[in-house]
């Protein structure tokens, strides 16, 4: 008997487990490509969770002129709900619209790595 | 999700970002902002280094800005704030309509602006019938535009006759203004940032400026990147972003950097690093309150502060080695730029600590000369330009005009054709008199612009006391609603930047116009339309017709344009020729012409079309000192007004610690400050939901000596609490601060981490700003991490 007790009790906390859990993730709004992220981790800065999530990326940018001078990530990729995984154009303008002639039609990217922005190939 | 979950489809995402060459635009219309059909060149309505930037307009709406790349304050740069304020304008939460409660404790109701001129004027008229000129104030701030503060003090000073005029500035910017009157005779840097580009050598103390001002930093990392021979010095207790650019931290206990500098000066002259010539030619030793010393009079003072000497009182990383080391990059280099802000500023020394940045320039000829200068950083768009030379202090009137002197007093009478001695001769209440008048009862109607003293003041909850009174009429003119507003009996809704016209004055004493290029939204107007409306009914209320006069030359004038640009005139062309901040060749005509507006002195518009003065006091560069050189075979002209002896001060001043040591019951320093998302009580970038999530909330920052002694780990919930007040943070475990010592951001207005409940209210002497810097207190562990919300005061 005590054996069935111990399984309906169980049973009946991993229906409140998952229920809760299914609520949690229909909470989280979803958007292009990042994994879905919780109102609260939604508070976290981008440079704190890619520092371990994506390491590389994280030094290349904190050493970077970008990253010495406090250009974060959400000025170029945006935040979680309009994350472009790819900047726009538009979001280099805002501080390098002198070098578009430069440019020469193609993206900085091209010539200046993304993320750590050296000198042109 | 768990986090190798989170990595693994990070990682993909982020290496997505190599890969796509799908251009969500062709070239034709990259730069353009998102939608925008015309742009309208103006300045950033943020921090003091006074970018130039544009708004993007699409049908009207404003939806972008971008920087200005002709501009020499900013080169082309904006930090993420200059980037986004656009979305200010027509925010959802801005005040719109004027809101009236006779009593602090009943619900505001909306009335109209005729209704709320008159409450305003018969409630300060009431005020000065019964208990005199003086119980009536104005706080303004270095956010509002020239013309704004100027009209303000007009109607304060030549229509109620009180000096109780007062701004924000105090706080930050007040020590600066005397460390530069005392040291040079004159208010505001001599150079320019175009002597970044100049520099040899940096020596950034009390800043950090990698986030406080973000876009003069990105030119000194230039400087630096490209010339790695450039040497950067930072001095700071705590290790910040910008500590990441030097080549040497000095890390020193809280309040000793007036002993470190004074040792930086021993070793320059006892190494001979010293310029006889410059300090020859142009300087004198000043001991106590002005007794002239000789060199060995000053020398002998510095004994008390040889390196090993002050090694010990320092503390930290401090060794006669590192400060050798700092004294001889700082003299031997070809130009040496020093740069601060209000880890000088706010102390109870503050002046002195400035003094002593300007001893070690003078000694060693570091000025006046291309990537030399002593150089003080501003943090509001227009502290100097509206505050400093506008006449926004309780002391000074327009054109760095000491009220105290008969003669400069009459020359503004007899400007505004009012009857000489209309404007009292005594200054009025400096702001912590101000506010400790407003806890007394003796200021019966305080007049608040563009600020939040509830939340910025230090000691905030007794002086918020105050401002709950009933018998205290609190009229605040905002954006939005602040700590401050929630305290108000009278809110009326004004205009936000480009919805109005007028002049920001940023550190390097560079005027730029900002014009109208939108809307205010609702009812909100600009504020040189409600003081001239106010003025005329006070005049009424009072029966006095000189009130009247304050305001009579801008009668009937459309507020957009025609309002502001008479207001800039009368200020520029009748009060500013003949002083060190002329300003007539600055007129609205030049400064629409100019990328980047005008450095004063600018006599003339031909001159002014040239950019004006960019190191003053050097004779081919500064039309005064050409003017004032009278035979001189010199090649620079000193002639600042404050010193008649046309000499530059070297004080004596000894090391004086903090008003408020750590002691037993009380252990930490407790320091505070910016960061880069925020600014100010965040009233403006806590509404912008990309800057807000950015950092939603104040943390503490404490060395991780101190959590593993104290058992706190990161995020755990941390009670701060000093003899005025305790506030909680989520901790941030960093090697920032240094041991023994704590940091703690202080933007956020949630009621719980409000630090200004906990900072201390000593002030400077001289200055009388406030020593927010520095106060002791104790922490403690609360809880383990807690989920935490941003908080924005809602009406």
């Amino acid at each position: 008997m005590k054996r069935i007790i111990l399984y309906i009790m169980f049973f009946a906390l991993l229906i409140v487990v998952l229920t809760a859990c299914a609520m949690r993730t229909a909470e989280r709004p979803r958007t292009s490509g990042h994994p879905a992220l919780s109102e609260q981790e939604m508070l976290i800065a981008c440079q704190d969770c890619h520092a371990q999530a994506t390491p590389q990326t994280y030094r290349q940018w904190h050493q970077s002129g970008h990253g010495m001078a406090t250009v974060k990530c959400y000025q170029c990729h945006g935040t979680f709900e309009g994350l472009r995984t790819e900047p726009s154009l538009d979001s280099c303008a805002v501080c390098h619209s002198g070098q578009w002639e430069h440019a020469e039609g193609q993206t900085c990217w091209q010539c200046h790595p993304a993320h750590t922005f050296e000198a042109g190939k | 999700m768990d986090r190798r979950d989170f990595i693994k489809r990070t990682a993909a995402l982020t290496a997505a970002s190599y890969v796509g060459i799908n251009l969500p635009h062709g070239l034709g219309n990259l730069a353009q902002g998102a939608d925008a059909e015309t742009w309208v060149a103006g300045t950033c309505r943020l921090c003091g280094v006074g970018c130039r930037l544009e708004l993007g307009l699409s049908k009207g709406k404003p939806v972008a800005l971008r920087g200005i790349a002709d501009s020499r304050t900013n080169l082309g740069y904006l930090c993420m704030k200059g980037t986004l304020f656009y979305q200010l304008i027509g925010h959802p939460d801005r005040l719109t309509q004027p809101l009236y409660r006779a009593r602090k404790d009943q619900p505001f109701q909306a009335i109209s602006w005729e209704q709320a001129l008159d409450i305003a004027a018969r409630e300060f008229a009431g005020a000065v019938k019964a208990h005199g000129n003086d119980s009536v104030a104005y706080y303004g701030s270095g956010q509002c535009l020239t013309e704004e503060t100027y009209l303000f003090q007009k109607v304060m000073r030549g229509g109620l006759q009180t000096n109780n005029v007062e701004g924000n500035p105090r706080l930050c910017m007040a020590s600066a203004v005397g460390g530069y009157l005392s040291s040079f005779g004159a208010d505001e840097p001599i150079g320019s940032y175009a002597d970044i580009e100049k520099a040899e050598c940096f020596f950034l103390i009390g800043s950090n400026m990698a986030e406080a001002h973000p876009v003069v930093f990105r030119r000194l990392l230039k400087r630096k990147r490209e010339n790695p021979a450039v040497k950067v010095i930072n001095a700071d207790p705590r290790i910040s972003p910008t500590s990441r650019l030097a080549d040497l931290h000095l890390q020193f206990r809280p309040g000793t950097d007036l002993a470190l500098l004074n040792a930086m000066a021993w070793v320059i002259l006892e190494e001979k690093l010293h310029d006889p010539a410059f300090i020859d030619d142009y300087c004198v030793f000043k001991a106590g309150k002005g007794d002239t010393i000789d060199l060995a009079a000053f020398r002998a003072s510095l004994d008390a502060y040889t390196p090993e000497k002050t090694a010990a009182i320092c503390g930290g990383n401090i060794t006669p080695g590192v400060i050798r080391t700092a004294a001889r990059w700082f003299a031997r280099s070809a130009g040496t730029m020093s740069l601060w802000c209000m880890g000088i500023n706010q102390r109870r020394q503050g002046v002195w600590a400035n003094n002593l940045i300007h001893n070690l320039h003078l000694l060693t000829g570091q000025l006046c000369k291309p990537g030399a200068d002593s150089f003080s950083l501003t943090g509001q768009p227009n502290a100097c330009g509206g505050v400093r030379e506008g006449g926004g202090l309780c002391h000074i009137l327009p054109g760095h005009r000491p009220v105290v002197k008969d003669a400069l007093r009459h020359q503004v009478e007899d400007a505004w054709g009012i009857p000489r001695g209309r404007i009292p001769a005594k200054p009025g209440l400096h702001t912590m008199a101000m506010f400790q008048g407003v806890n007394e009862g003796k200021v019966k109607a305080i007049w608040i612009n563009c600020t939040s003293p509830a939340q910025s003041l230090p000691n905030a909850d007794l002086y918020r006391k105050g401002l709950r009174r009933d018998d205290v009429f609190v009229l605040c003119t905002d954006i939005f609603p602040t700590r401050t507003t929630e305290l108000a009996n009278l809110i009326l809704p004004t205009a936000f930047h480009f919805e109005k016209t007028g002049v920001y004055g940023c550190t390097e004493r560079r005027s730029q116009l900002t014009p109208k290029a939108v809307d205010a939204p609702g009812q909100a107007k600009p504020e040189v339309w409600i003081v001239r409306e106010w003025a005329q009914r006070l005049a009424k209320e009072l029966g006095d017709p000189v009130i009247a006069r304050t305001v009579e030359p801008f009668a009937g004038l459309e507020p957009d344009a025609a309002l502001p640009e008479a207001i800039w005139n009368e200020y520029t062309q009748k009060l500013t020729g003949g002083r060190d901040n002329d300003l007539r060749g600055a007129t609205y005509k030049v400064l629409r012409q100019m990328p980047d507006g005008v450095q004063w002195p600018a006599p003339t518009e031909a001159y002014a079309l040239t950019g004006g003065t960019v190191r003053k006091f050097v004779r081919g560069l500064d039309p005064i000192a050409d003017e004032e050189a009278k035979g001189s075979d010199k090649p620079f002209i000193f002639y600042g007004p404050a010193h008649a002896d046309r000499k530059l001060y070297i004080w004596q001043r000894k090391y004086v610690g903090a008003a408020e040591e750590p002691d037993q019951d009380y252990p930490v320093y407790l320091s505070n400050g910016r960061i880069v998302d925020h600014w100010h009580t965040s009233s403006m970038t806590g509404r912008i939901p990309a800057l807000m999530r950015a950092n939603p909330y104040a943390y503490i920052e404490i060395n991780p000596k101190d959590a593993a002694r104290l058992g706190i780990a990161p995020n755990d919930m941390v009670e701060v609490e000093s003899r005025r007040g305790k506030t909680t943070f989520p901790a941030k475990v960093i090697e920032g601060p240094m041991e023994g010592m704590v940091f703690v951001y202080w933007h956020d207005m949630d009621e719980e981490r409000m630090i200004n409940k906990v900072t201390m209210d000593a002030y400077d002497p001289g200055s009388k700003e406030p020593e927010f810097k520095i106060s002791a207190c104790r922490i403690r562990r609360v809880s383990g991490p807690k989920a935490l919300k941003p908080f924005i005061v809602k009406l």
